[in-house]
């Protein structure tokens, strides 16, 4: 009798209060813990051996963290890391820097910047495979507009732009400016709007110019949207990868070879599992880091 | 604010055209190539507007059996991953929004750091367990792995979206007698329809747009659009028409969300769920 009142009143915990949430939820933990953290923490056993699929005795070798010393002796992971830091630096820079611009230019509540604003979330939400190909397809060198109108102004671009050392980044980086600016815009357009109104008053009142209450009222003000911004383009920077398949296929040379494009092609291309599954987990490592900066810095913004 | 001078104006008029000519050029060109016959799509100078149009490229990409079979596979696998990542993230946003736990309360954070892992992190290590468990090449291998980041995704969309209904009428329920099972079947799920929507529409979005979880998880007979399009540009007569004819259908999508749902796709974006 004694057990039987536990056990109803076990099942009334978890089938009839507070515990039915737990019941809802599990479905998606255990979905997660097996399609995700499962993949994830074996990641982190294979980069521990040295491990290709194309060896045809499917030998594992322990080398312990070999691998993870081996990437940091790499010239080709010192290329890619360059190249990472490169692409990383300058979209976001880029984008922030003409994102907070487009912010300011189109922030009036009128027909052609609402328009034109509802035209801006296009490039984020297509596909980036199409994005990539249909800036090769501007970029090709023989039919190509860019290469074509290049040429009219007096500059022959060679091998095209995508294929020329020193241009390759800096034409990668402009598709994914392309393709992310807007974002920077409706998250700057968001902070825009939940700025206070006094001080502003109170400049005009001082007889401060637009220039003035820009410098010294607006940017201080905006700075928590800027981190915000800053630290989400930093990871989704370091996750790019479709358009640089599509551009360059991480050439030439090294020069927009990314780490993320670096670890697709040495496991899912030479199939080398342990050396990527390493180079993987530096990768998971650092935008691991800057996510839960991230999610931090949300957290007290209340967002 | 001061009033601006007509040459500031002129001049910020100009900046806002080019601005826009910057980000409609691409989609423009994109468009007019897919109405347009294999040799203007390679003239040059380029012909923006006096060309002769035509649907060719649409009416053969219709009848081109491997075009219907990417088109097919696309909706079977974003279907499948929209419908599931909703069976999971739905309820589970809402015991995240309900629940008094702080442990489940916090794990909604575990979902928002889930969703930044880098795609290809996960990739390599499920790419060998669908090997291993012979699924790789089957749609279930992509649509696995996409619910993982989209149903992340669900949770913390649907977890804001219980917290702004109101709980009265679910209390009153409970009062009535009615389990806390029912409460969120009956009660909570009819009033959350919008935010039911919008998240639909957002895993439909990441799930079609999906490249690098298409490019090694199927093979030739579940190939996706993006992959489609990515053949008709590497072969060997680059067939410019079926190129963006294709990439059209691959970016519907995008434009339904553009002109529907704005406000949460932003919102979206900024939980750090991208992965191109």
């Amino acid at each position: 009798m004694g057990l039987n009142n536990q056990l109803t009143r076990t099942y009334r915990r978890f089938m009839m209060g507070d515990g039915v949430y737990l019941w809802l939820l599990l479905p998606l933990l255990a979905f997660v813990a097996l399609i995700a953290l499962y993949p994830l923490a074996f990641s982190f056993g294979i980069s521990l051996f040295e491990y290709r699929l194309t060896d045809p005795n499917q030998t594992k070798t322990f080398v312990g963290l070999g691998n993870y010393l081996k990437a940091f002796a790499d010239p080709s992971i010192q290329g890619s890391l360059q190249a990472t830091f490169a692409f990383v630096i300058s979209t976001v820079v880029v984008e922030i820097a003409f994102g907070l611009g487009l912010a300011l230019l189109l922030s009036a509540e009128n027909f052609v910047s609402q328009f034109i604003r509802s035209f801006l979330l296009l490039p984020m939400a297509l596909p980036p495979l199409v994005i990539g190909l249909v800036w090769k397809a501007l970029y090709n060198v023989d039919f190509g507009v860019i290469a074509y109108y290049a040429k009219l102004i007096g500059w022959d671009m060679g091998h095209g732009a995508l294929a020329t050392p020193g241009w390759a980044l800096p034409a990668v980086v402009l598709v994914d400016v392309w393709e992310w600016t807007p974002l920077i815009m409706f998250i700057f357009l968001a902070g825009l709007k939940s700025l206070p109104t006094e001080p502003y008053e109170a400049a005009r009142v001082d007889g401060a110019s637009r220039w003035q209450s820009f410098i010294y009222l607006t940017l201080p003000l905006l700075r928590p949207t800027l981190l915000v911004a800053l630290l989400l383009r930093t990871m989704q920077s370091f996750k790019a990868f479709d358009i640089i398949y599509a551009t360059t296929a991480g050439g030439p040379g090294l020069e927009t070879t990314v780490l993320n494009y670096q670890i697709y092609k040495v496991g899912l291309v030479f199939f080398d599992m342990g050396y990527a599954s390493a180079l993987a987990n530096i990768l998971l490592f650092i935008v691991g880091l800057l996510s839960v900066i991230y999610v931090m810095v949300l957290e007290r913004q209340q967002l | 604010m001061q009033r601006q001078s007509r040459l500031e104006k002129s001049f910020l008029a100009i900046l806002t055209v080019v601005v826009l000519l910057f980000f409609m050029i691409p989609l423009y060109w994109l468009l007019i190539t897919s109405l347009k016959y294999g040799r203007d799509a390679f003239a040059l100078p380029p012909q923006w507007a006096f060309f002769t149009p035509t649907l060719k490229n649409y009416t053969d990409a219709l009848a081109n059996s491997r075009s219907l079979m990417y088109i097919q596979n696309s909706l079977i696998i974003t279907t499948g991953t929209t419908l599931l990542s909703l069976a999971l993230g739905v309820p589970a946003g809402y015991a995240i929004a309900r629940t008094r736990w702080r442990l489940l309360n916090s794990s909604s954070f575990f979902f928002l750091i889930l969703l930044m892992v880098p795609p290809v992190a996960t990739l390599i290590p499920f790419y060998l367990v669908m090997r291993d468990l012979h699924l790789l090449g089957t749609y279930w291998a992509v649509i696995l792995l996409d619910t993982a980041f989209d149903a992340s995704f669900v949770v913390w969309m649907m977890r804001s979206y219980f917290l702004d209904v109101p709980q009265e009428m679910e209390e009153a329920a409970l009062v009535d007698g009615a389990s806390h099972f029912t409460a969120f079947l009956q009660v909570a799920l009819p009033l959350s329809i919008p935010g039911i929507i919008s998240s639909a529409l957002y895993c439909i979005i990441y799930s079609w747009n999906d490249f690098l979880f298409a490019l090694m998880l199927t093979s030739p007979k579940t190939k996706t659009i993006p992959l489609g399009i990515l053949a008709s540009f590497s072969a060997v007569d680059i067939s410019w028409g079926q190129m963006a004819t294709l990439s059209v259908f691959a970016i519907i999508p995008a434009v339904i969300i553009s002109l529907f749902l704005n406000r949460y796709f932003v919102q979206g974006l900024t939980m750090g769920a991208s992965k191109g």
